[in-house]
């Protein structure tokens, strides 16, 4: 049985972005990931990152 | 002939109170999938019935699941709009189109400086809106069927009775096509704030599980997002007999018309004047209606006639006639959105194109989850993935132990338990 594809994370912090991303990638299965502003809370900069298996587009 | 022209077209205004009452509901269901089949070839999500109350910003709340959702839009041609949330009213027209003239934001946002240019009339002016170009539709009628409505336009019935003929075979042509959109990106960022704002109401309909005794069904909402329509001004039909006609009939028999009869031009146009007279007191009653509400399509009849609309006769043989409806302001077609799902305590998730998912075309991986952050287990599994084969490892270990979740929502996701586990039975048990 293999792996469920990653999820969509929300409310990632900008300092952790590349990290998520990494770990997404680790998935060979993922084509695409789409970094989605979300809002700045307490200074920091908030992100929707989601992978994608399909081209999106 | 004038007569004869006035007895044919009454029988239309009395056609469609009568064909209402005798068509099943099944076959009214045909007329809106029928419909909305031929819009959807152009990529376009049908809207059925077509109306003008509806744009860009507009949120509906929808339950049917995803996988229903294909299901639904495959039988029946068309989504439910179910039930209309809020109209949001994000800025972006101006820098979206800018340049193009008379495009603002605000007050005069579109649809609104095109669809009442002057405060004092309520007739539209389009000609400076995005246009749009649909291809030519084909389609069968037939009135014993009970499809003689397929197309939910006046013209259809009214130029089968033209013809005098029980089936027939069609064009249809969108004409005067127009569509105009706000950008995702803008609608995005205007769909979370509303979501920020309305938590605790959008909380209710968070999604819930499977009940442990299985009487309770998992629920998911969703809100559908507008994001571009297409809207059609006017529409041409064009009906081909699919049998010619018996000479002689008994009296009282209506007969086809023969108005394009060029040995006799002043003649012809006689008799086009005259039924277009007839044609626009037919049709006149119905155009006082134009527009329904989006929310009423589930579970109501359709209303094939009601969307009012001017029809003018273009051209008509013993075998084919052509006639060409105008609606007073254009109404919108189908239109394209993307749908968020609606997360516990009323967060709303990434967006799903939904025509993407319609055709198949699942975007996003998996369920949408909330960033946790890094604590000091992730931070030790972190550089641990990155040694040997530790990777192919803790991926045999997720699929025997942690329910097969990817490892990028082990380290952030909501699985502090599981990331515990990891460190204890993998990390340092391997230490």
């Amino acid at each position: 049985m293999a792996l469920q594809p990653p999820s969509p994370q929300t409310n990632v912090p900008r300092f952790d972005v590349a990290n998520v991303v990494d770990a997404m990638l680790l998935d060979s299965r993922v084509k695409w990931i789409a970094i989605v502003y979300e809002a700045t809370v307490g200074g920091v900069d908030r992100f929707t990152i989601t992978p994608h298996i399909v081209d999106p587009t | 002939m004038k007569s004869r022209a006035l007895f044919l077209l009454l029988t239309v205004g009395m056609m469609s109170s009568c064909a209402t009452q005798k068509m099943s509901g099944d076959q009214l269901a045909r007329v809106a999938k029928d419909w909305s089949l031929s819009i959807r070839a152009s990529q376009v999500i049908p809207v059925y019935p077509l109306t003008e109350d509806l744009q860009p910003g507009d949120v509906f709340l929808v339950q049917t699941p995803i996988e229903e959702q294909v299901a639904v839009y495959l039988a029946k041609g068309f989504l439910p709009l179910e039930n209309l949330v809020t109209r949001l009213s994000p800025a972006g027209y101006a820098r979206f189109y800018r340049g193009w003239p008379h495009v603002a934001d605000g007050d005069k946002a579109p649809p609104r400086p095109w669809q009442f240019p002057k405060d004092d009339s309520p007739d539209s002016d389009f000609s400076r809106a995005p246009i749009a170009a649909f291809p030519t539709y084909s389609f069968s009628v037939s009135r014993s069927g009970g499809l003689n409505l397929a197309i939910p336009v006046q013209s259809v019935p009214v130029g089968l009775n033209l013809l005098d003929s029980a089936s027939a075979n069609g064009t249809i042509t969108l004409k005067d096509a127009f569509t105009y959109a706000l950008p995702a990106r803008t609608m995005y960022d205007a769909v979370h704030q509303w979501c920020r704002d309305n938590a605790d109401y959008l909380s209710q309909y968070g999604p819930t599980e499977y009940a442990a005794d299985k009487k309770l069904a998992a629920t998911k909402f969703y809100l559908r997002v507008i994001n571009r329509v297409y809207l059609v001004k006017t529409v041409d039909v064009s009906l081909f007999s699919n049998r010619g006609f018996e000479a002689g009939g008994s009296a009282g028999v209506p007969q086809p018309v023969q108005l394009l009869n060029i040995a006799n031009a002043t003649e012809s146009a006689k008799q086009f004047a005259a039924v277009n007279e007839i044609l626009s007191k037919a049709t006149s009653s119905t155009t006082k209606d134009a527009g329904s509400p989006v929310g009423a399509v589930e579970g109501a009849a359709p209303q094939p006639l009601a969307v009012g609309g001017t029809v003018k006769l273009a051209m008509a043989t013993t075998r084919s006639v052509s006639l060409v409806e105008t609606f007073r302001r254009p109404l919108v077609i189908g239109y394209l959105a993307s749908d968020y799902p609606i997360e516990a305590r009323g967060k709303c998730a990434s967006p799903v194109p939904t025509l993407g998912v319609l055709e198949g075309h699942r975007a996003p991986a998996g369920r949408t989850i909330e960033y946790q952050g890094c604590d000091e287990n992730c931070a030790r599994i972190r550089p641990w993935i990155k040694q040997g084969a530790n990777q192919q490892t803790l991926e045999t270990w997720l699929e025997q132990h942690g329910g097969a979740i990817a490892i990028a929502d082990l380290l952030t996701g909501d699985y502090a338990g599981l990331r515990q586990r990891v460190v204890v039975e993998l990390i340092e048990a391997l230490q």
